[in-house]
This record gives structure tokens, C-alpha cells and sequence, in this order.
């Protein structure tokens, strides 16, 4: 049987949608089961399990180059990077942490501002994002002089066969762009800064994830990065304002 | 063997790109343009189609070559080894007497050379030489700081190879900040003068007290004064007051007696640096152009000149109240200076501090003038650029010096089309720190702030934004296009070799983990630096039989040197420090021996490039060195500076050894 992915429209009418073989979204293995559980308790901070791949778009439009692979399993989401090979962010929105993990290193570090990806790649309520990314920002330390995430709605907009629903976004720090979320999936799917660049999820695989994905390793140190900042202080490459 | 000497060899190298800036590409001004080699074409005065010079942080020529002896048949050099002032083990040799140091008794007024009438010379006795402390120097190991724990927390330097990374684990001096640093055989009861820093407990390996490294400092510490001139020392420079200025200029510095130390590089200290010196050639009469400290030596590098305040277009004005410098003794102290601050009117002799410099400069026997222009504040010490390390100009209330219009050799080459590159250690990092701080706050952009919030890029507050001349200038950081060309990361400089796209004039700075500044880095680190690079370089023979690596420091950091010093102008020069120069054509353990500072680097590219000297009054317009066959320290032509062309023999053939065996 061909697969085939779960659409929840707009208005929670559920239906399914024929795979489109040209789709970035599409290779999906859902569970039917387990979209009506969801659609049913309507959890704000619970995606699909899932897994894709992310591209990044140029200016012009076209696929720049790849950025990583992000796997999703209820309110936990870890985001892989290609450089440097083998980091990866864990977040979790119901623990509501962010860190970084650098295997190489044995170390895990806050995420804070280290990726906006951070605040935008997590589950998030299709009608409210803004919501989730919020406490997302908060979690990166960057909304600390006040600023939110500001959602406007846009509309519904076909994305190769699904319906995506359209903000016009405003950052804590007041940059603006656009993202397109998924209402099955319950996650940003494309994102485009004003300059055209962004990112695409691609070749987007439903299914159960590990949980040992998003596991710390026992052994691993916490990077704190006060004592470096200290040290170099001291040095002659750290020039305090005059008082 | 020596954990020292077995870090050296055999070492793999391996590149990592920037801390996950690909993550955050779509949000930062930095950029990826490589700059194109056109090195190769460009029509040059000698085979040299590339320089490369690296330049590490704070150690001088006694301090690092004290106590070494030149391989080549015939060569000499000036040290403390050859002077007699210490023994090839380190103590003190027959002629330590030399190396005096002296306290002075307290003065009404700032002075350049103290009377010599107020001089007591430190004794073990009744008038013992302030002592060598930790000052700054790591207690412990730690999690998140050099050295660190382990070696895979160490991993955060990207830009020395595996093999040199457990060197930033090692050296924690084992005891508290700031106390008498009993790592030092005989500390307590060293005598006046130069002492080793070798022991049992203490080698190259380890970090170490620091010492202040400002312009009035060095100044007073060289005791220049005109009455203790000779014919071998027309400069009457007696550098004799080395630990009494640290001990005495400020109520709260803790530097006391640790300018005295110094290296033994025949007992296998700076090891790399030794074998290069005995493979190559040497300066021993090289000097930091600047007196004091880290950001006017490279402005003076990247300009032969020094910066001033400005308006952000290129006018003076005089610089904020806060900041202008009166090193007048604060009354009833012995040496307490008034204000010590980064800015000075030089041109005005009201101005405090001023009249005795401008005063001996004209006693000289040659003609040295200030060099100091009318209503011009100048930067004598470390102030942030104007801008920041992603091109925004830096707001007002953070004191950082206002665009500068100083012209640099940057501006030279660019004028000519020939390619260049400054790549400094941790800037991609930096420059991404940059773009946080500024959107989370642009009235007041706070870099320490965004890397606390972003330990992935934290350690791009280790890129060193003063030691980057370019970053003053508002034709090179003002401009985007330029800015993307010229400024970038150490990694960027291992590409650019390993993919023969190397500009014909490349700057390396590390970061302030490798810099080899003492307290927070140490000279096996920086060392490892330079490996990382000339190991790339051994790579590429094509490459390598066109390039001349210099290898030198931005100054002494405050280090006691017994070299001859030729004041040129108001701000310098300052001690010898170390240059090294690895060529095809500078091989066979030379030392040069010809007067020259950092301005001679400029001169060497502008000889072999064929360009003009960079302004009207900068120092590149300086002569070369003529000299008497009996003393070829001193010029007689003076102020004059080496273009450097003599440390090369490029009648000769080309000698392609390895950099090290």
C-alpha cells in the first residue's frame, strides 16, 4: 500500500492526503490511531513523532545547502547540525530546557541564543505559536528586555499538498519574517527571513523516535561559560569600558 | 624527556568550522567570501609572493632568548647569556651587576629618567627588589576555563592540532591569586636583577604572574635620561627600573617583581621557538614600536602610526575628561600615578606626563621629534575600536575610540589590488556574539552578556578586538564589502593555505587562549599556534617556496630587556622582543642584528610590493639603518628603522628544509 500522510484541516476536519512524490513533506508513517488521540486532547505542546530532514534557502530561492536533521517525540525534539558533525540541541517543552551536546566533547551546555532554531523548532499550538516560541525565548535568555514572539495570521496556504496556515512573525528582537505551520504535525515547516533566505523541512518521516535520542549521556560535563569569560579577562584581548 | 619537549612533534592536523555557525548563517553579517589568490601574479621586489606574519602577546627578547646561543657559524647575539649576566643555567653570571635594578625615592612631578641622585639600587638586604607573585595566574584546573580538566573540555580551541590540546589542561600554578609564587627557586630572596622561571615546579609549561604593560609605565620603567648617555648607548635608556614601577604606580596592582623572569631556551624552554631560531633566522635588535601595551603596538603596526581621538569622520577632538591620562604621583605617595588613563595630549607640554619625554626627545643627539599633532588626543593604551567585530559602530556611552581615519597598509594594498587578510582567532565567534548583543540591546550592546547566553560562540569574547588595526578604521570595518573580504577567522588562514588561495599579505592573531600572554595563556600555547600554521604551510611545498613566515609579539608585556633602545618619537620604541623569520631564503640559524620595529614589517611589504609609505608622517618614512662596524646595535643615522630585506639572502638558493625535523 502506498503510504499515505494524515491531513487535520483548519477547521479539525480530519482527512488524508495522497503522498505526493515530489513533496518535501510527504514520506510519512502515521498512525491513525494516535492523530485522532491527539486531535481529541488537543495538546498544545505535543507534535506527531516524526523525523526530517532541514534545508536552508538562499535569497533566490533555491535550496542553499543542508542544515541538519530534526526528530520529534511528543514534547521532545533534538535537532542535529552538520558542522560541526555530531552536536545536537535536546528541547523539551514540558521540562522547558535547551542544551546544546557536543558528543566530541562530552559536554552539554544551555542552548540559550546559540541557535534561533531553539525557539522556533519545537511543538507549538497551530492556532498560537507564538505561544510555545515564547517560553522558548525565554529559555534562550532572549527575551529578557521584554520583547515576545508576535504571531500574525495570514491565512491557509497550499504547501505541495497539505494546508499550511501562514504568520507574519516578529522576533523578541524585533526582526521580522514569515513561517508556515503544519496543523497535523503541529510544527514550523518553512520559514523565510525578509531577505528571502530560510529554511524548508524536508523528506518528513512519521513514526516513533528513540528515546535514547534524546538522552544526555550520564557522564557528560556541563559547559558553564562564566569561568571562560573570567579568564580571558584577564588577558589583554578584553578591554573593559572605561568607568 | 621533559613533558615540554615531547608535546612538540609528529602532529596531526585537523580543522573544525566555526562553532555551529552555519546554524545561525541566515542571521549573521559575517561571510564566507574567500578572497582570491592573485598573490602568485602580483609583480614583487623579491621571490617573497606571500608574508604571513603571526604575532603572539607579550614576551620579549631576554625574556624568551635570554639564554641562547645562535647555531649559525660566525653568529652572535646579544642576550643576557652573552653579556654575562647570567650563566647557561639561568643564575647569575659574572656581569649580573649589569642588569641593576633600583628603587627612586618619591618626586613632586612624573619623570622619564629618574635623578640619578634619587636612585637606590634593591639589595637582598635592606632594600629587597619587589618579588615575582601570581598575579592573574590560574589557581586550578577548571570545567570551563584554560587549563582545563581534561581534555575534551580543552576541545573548545579549535585552532591548534590534537595532538597540542592537552596543553590548555596543564600549568595551574597550584596556589592563590596574587601571593609570592614560590614555584620560582629562591623566590623571596631573588636578587635585583633577571631570574629564571625553571625549576621543579615551574617550566614554559606553566602560567604565570603578570605584569602591567601601559605607555607612562614602560616609559619611566626604561629610565631614559640623557646624562647616562654613552657612545654605546647614545640613548641613555638604563631599563633599570623594572620592578620598582610596578611595585609602586597604583595603590591596587599586584604585579610586583615578575618582569624580571625570563626563559632558558638552551634547557629546552620555548622549544619550537629555539629550533626555528637555529634553522632560520633571528632578530635580537627588533623592538614593540609602541611603549605599553597591546592595542597601540598593533594600531602602530597596521598604521607606523598612533590613533587619536576623533569625531567618527576624521576630526579631532579632544577625548572625554574620564580618559585622559595624568601619571603625576598623587601627593604624599612615592610613584602613585594621578590618572591612569589611555589618552594624551602630546602635542601640548602643559598636558601631565608630557614635558618629560618631549624634553629628553630634544636632548637626544639626533632628531627625534613627538610626532604629536596639535589638539590631538592620542590612544596610549588599550581602548576598544569603534567598531565591533560585525561592523557596527560602537554607541558613545561605551568609551571606545570613535572611527578612525588613520590610513593603513590595508588601504596601501587595496589601492594596488593586492591581496590581504587579518584573521584573527575566534572572530567568526565574535562576530556572532556581535549580532546578539546588538539585537538584544543596541543603545548599549553588551558582548560579555551575549556570551553567557550563547556558550556555543562564548569563546569569540577570546577574539581580540584591539590587536586588530583594521577594526579601528572606517575604510576597512566601516564597509561591508571590505569587511568580508579582509577580516577573519584563524581557520579561515589554515584554508586558505590548504587550498592555495593564500593572500599576498596575511596577518595571524590567535585568541586569547593561545596568544602566549602570560596569567591567562603561556608560550607552549602560542607556540602550538604557530605549529598549526607552519604545519599547514609544510604542506603545500609550492606554497611554502614563495612564502616568508614572520613570527614576532605585539610587545614585552612589561619583561625586562638588556637591548639597546632608540626613542623615535613620543610613543616609542619600547624592549626588543623576538623576530623570527622562516624562508627559503632565511635559513642557517642567523641573527640580525640591524635596528628595526614593527614598523619594519611595513616596510618590507611596502619594498616588496612597491608601495609608498602610508602617510606623510608615519613611520615607514624612516630610513634604513647605517651603522659602525663596532657596534651594529645602534644606528648612526638615527631615528631610522630596518625594512628587514637583509634577514634574507635572495642571491642564494632557495633552501626548502622542513620547519622543524
Amino acid at each position: 500500500m502506498a503510504p499515505v500522510s494524515p491531513r487535520m484541516g483548519l477547521a479539525g476536519v480530519i482527512r488524508f492526503a495522497p503522498k505526493s512524490n515530489s513533496s518535501c513533506f510527504m514520506i510519512r508513517k502515521f498512525n491513525i490511531a494516535g492523530v485522532l488521540i491527539l486531535a481529541v486532547l488537543g495538546s498544545p505542546a505535543m507534535a506527531q513523532s516524526f523525523s526530517a530532514g532541514l534545508v536552508t534557502i538562499g535569497a533566490s530561492g533555491g535550496q542553499a545547502g543542508e542544515l541538519g536533521k530534526v526528530r520529534v517525540a511528543g514534547s521532545k525534539v533534538r535537532i542535529d547540525t552538520l558542522a560541526p558533525q555530531g552536536d545536537f540541541f535536546v528541547l523539551d517543552t514540558i521540562a522547558k530546557s535547551a542544551y546544546l551536546v557536543r558528543p566530541g566533547q562530552h559536554l552539554f551546555m544551555d542552548a540559550m541564543q546559540s541557535s534561533l532554531w531553539t525557539q522556533l523548532l519545537v511543538p507549538v499550538d497551530p492556532v498560537d505559536p507564538c505561544a510555545q516560541w515564547q517560553v522558548m525565548a525565554k529559555i534562550a535568555g532572549a527575551a529578557q528586555n521584554g520583547g515576545e514572539w508576535r504571531c500574525t495570521r495570514l491565512g491557509e496556504e497550499m504547501l505541495v499538498g497539505l494546508t499550511a496556515i501562514k504568520y507574519r512573525l516578529v522576533s523578541p528582537g524585533g526582526t521580522e519574517s514569515t513561517g508556515w505551520i503544519d496543523p497535523h504535525l503541529k510544527f514550523l515547516i518553512k520559514f523565510r527571513a525578509d531577505d528571502g533566505t530560510g529554511i524548508d523541512m524536508v523528506s518528513t518521516e512519521e513514526g516513533p523516535q528513540a528515546e535514547s535520542l534524546f538522552a544526555i549521556p550520564a557522564h557528560y560535563s556541563k559547559f558553564d561559560p562564566k569561568q571562560l569569560i573570567e579568564r580571558i579577562k584577564q588577558s589583554d584581548v578584553w578591554v573593559e569600558p572605561p568607568k | 624527556m621533559s613533558p615540554v619537549t615531547e608535546k612538540k612533534w609528529k602532529r596531526s592536523t585537523a580543522l573544525c568550522s566555526s562553532l555551529l555557525s552555519i546554524s545561525l548563517s541566515l542571521f549573521s553579517t559575517t561571510s564566507g567570501i574567500a578572497a582570491s589568490d592573485a598573490a602568485a601574479a602580483f609583480k614583487t621586489k623579491s621571490p617573497i609572493k606571500h608574508v604571513i606574519i603571526l604575532i603572539g602577546e607579550n614576551r620579549g627578547l631576554d625574556h624568551t632568548f635570554g639564554v641562547y646561543k645562535p647555531k649559525g657559524k660566525g653568529q652572535t647575539i646579544s642576550n643576557l647569556l652573552s653579556k654575562g649576566i647570567v650563566n647557561e643555567d639561568g643564575t647569575p653570571g659574572p656581569n649580573f651587576k649589569l642588569t641593576q635594578q633600583y628603587s627612586v625615592a618619591p618626586q613632586k612631578l612624573y619623570y622619564f629618567g629618574a635623578p640619578n641622585s634619587a636612585k637606590m639600587p634593591y639589595n637582598t638586604t635592606t632594600n629587597i627588589m619587589p618579588q615575582p607573585n601570581t598575579n592573574g595566574a590560574p589557581s586550578a584546573q577548571s570545567a570551563t576555563g584554560a587549563p582545563f580538566q581534561n581534555v575534551t573540555e580543552a576541545s573548545v580551541e579549535k585552532d591548534i592540532e590534537p595532538g597540542d590540546v592537552q596543553l590548555l589542561t596543564t600549568g595551574a600554578t597550584g596556589l592563590p591569586l596574587g601571593v609570592l609564587d614560590t614555584r620560582i627557586p629562591g623566590a623571596g630572596s631573588l636578587p635585583p636583577g633577571p631570574f629564571v622561571l625553571q625549576g621543579p615546579d615551574i617550566s614554559d609549561d606553566d602560567y604565570t604572574g603578570d605584569t602591567t604593560h601601559r605607555f607612562f609605565q614602560a616609559a619611566q620603567q626604561q629610565d631614559c635620561n640623557i646624562q647616562n648617555a654613552t657612545a654605546a648607548n647614545p640613548s641613555g635608556c638604563l631599563n633599570d627600573l623594572f620592578p620598582f614601577v610596578m611595585a609602586t604606580y597604583s595603590s591596587s596592582n599586584k604585579s610586583e617583581g615578575n618582569e624580571m623572569g625570563f626563559y632558558n631556551a638552551e634547557q629546552e624552554e620555548a622549544s619550537l621557538l629555539k629550533t626555528l631560531a637555529d634553522r632560520f633566522t633571528l632578530s635580537d635588535n627588533f623592538h614593540q614600536s609602541f611603549l605599553g601595551g597591546t592595542g597601540a603596538n598593533h594600531f602602530m603596526f597596521g598604521t607606523g602610526d598612533a590613533a587619536f581621538w576623533s569625531d567618527g569622520n576624521g576630526n579631532a577632538t579632544p577625548a572625554p575628561a574620564n580618559q585622559i591620562a595624568n601619571p603625576n604621583p598623587v601627593a604624599g605617595t612615592v610613584n602613585q600615578y594621578t590618572a591612569d588613563n589611555n589618552f594624551t595630549a602630546c602635542a601640548d607640554v602643559s598636558q601631565p606626563g608630557v614635558k618629560p619625554i618631549v624634553d629628553y626627545l630634544e636632548n637626544l643627539p639626533y632628531d627625534a621629534e613627538p610626532n604629536c599633532k596639535e589638539n590631538h588626543y592620542y590612544m596610549i593604551d588599550n581602548t576598544n575600536p569603534g567598531y565591533l567585530s560585525n561592523g557596527t559602530v560602537v554607541p558613545a556611552v561605551q568609551g571606545a575610540l570613535p572611527p578612525s581615519p588613520v590610513r593603513t597598509i590595508g588601504d596601501a594594498l587595496n589601492e594596488k589590488n593586492i591581496s590581504w587578510g587579518y584573521f584573527g582567532g575566534a572572530y567568526n565567534d565574535a562576530a556572532i556574539l556581535s549580532n546578539e548583543a546588538v539585537a538584544s540591546n543596541p543603545a548599549n550592546p553588551n558582548l560579555t552578556a551575549a556570551a553567557e547566553t550563547d556558550p556555543a560562540h562564548a569563546v569569540g569574547i577570546a577574539y581580540c578586538q584591539i590587536c586588530n588595526p583594521f577594526q579601528y578604521a572606517t575604510s576597512i570595518m566601516g564597509n561591508a564589502t571590505q569587511r568580508a573580504a579582509h577580516i577573519k577567522d584563524t581557520s579561515d588562514l589554515i584554508t586558505d593555505i590548504q587550498k592555495n588561495t593564500l593572500p599576498a599579505v596575511s596577518i595571524g592573531k590567535p585568541d586569547g587562549l593561545l596568544d602566549g600572554h602570560p596569567s591567562t595563556s603561556k608560550i607552549d600555547l602560542f607556540e602550538a599556534y604557530v605549529q598549526n600554521v607552519i604545519d599547514a604551510l609544510e604542506a603545500k611545498p609550492q606554497l611554502k617556496a614563495d612564502t616568508a613566515v614572520f613570527i614576532t609579539w605585539d610587545e614585552a608585556g612589561g619583561y625586562y630587556d638588556s637591548g639597546y633602545i632608540q626613542p623615535i618619537d613620543f610613543f616609542g620604541d619600547g624592549p626588543r622582543i623576538p623576530l623570527l623569520v622562516l624562508s627559503p631564503y632565511s635559513t642557517g640559524s642567523i641573527v640580525n642584528h640591524s635596528y628595526a620595529d614593527h614598523v619594519s614589517l611595513l616596510k618590507f611589504i611596502e619594498r616588496n610590493w612597491e608601495l609608498k609609505p602610508l602617510t606623510d608622517r608615519s613611520r615607514d618614512n624612516l630610513p634604513n639603518p647605517t651603522v659602525k662596524k663596532s657596534n651594529l646595535y645602534v644606528p648612526t643615522n638615527s631615528p631610522a628603522l630596518d625594512d628587514l630585506w637583509d634577514l634574507f639572502d635572495f642571491s642564494a638558493e632557495p633552501n626548502l628544509q622542513p620547519y622543524t625535523e
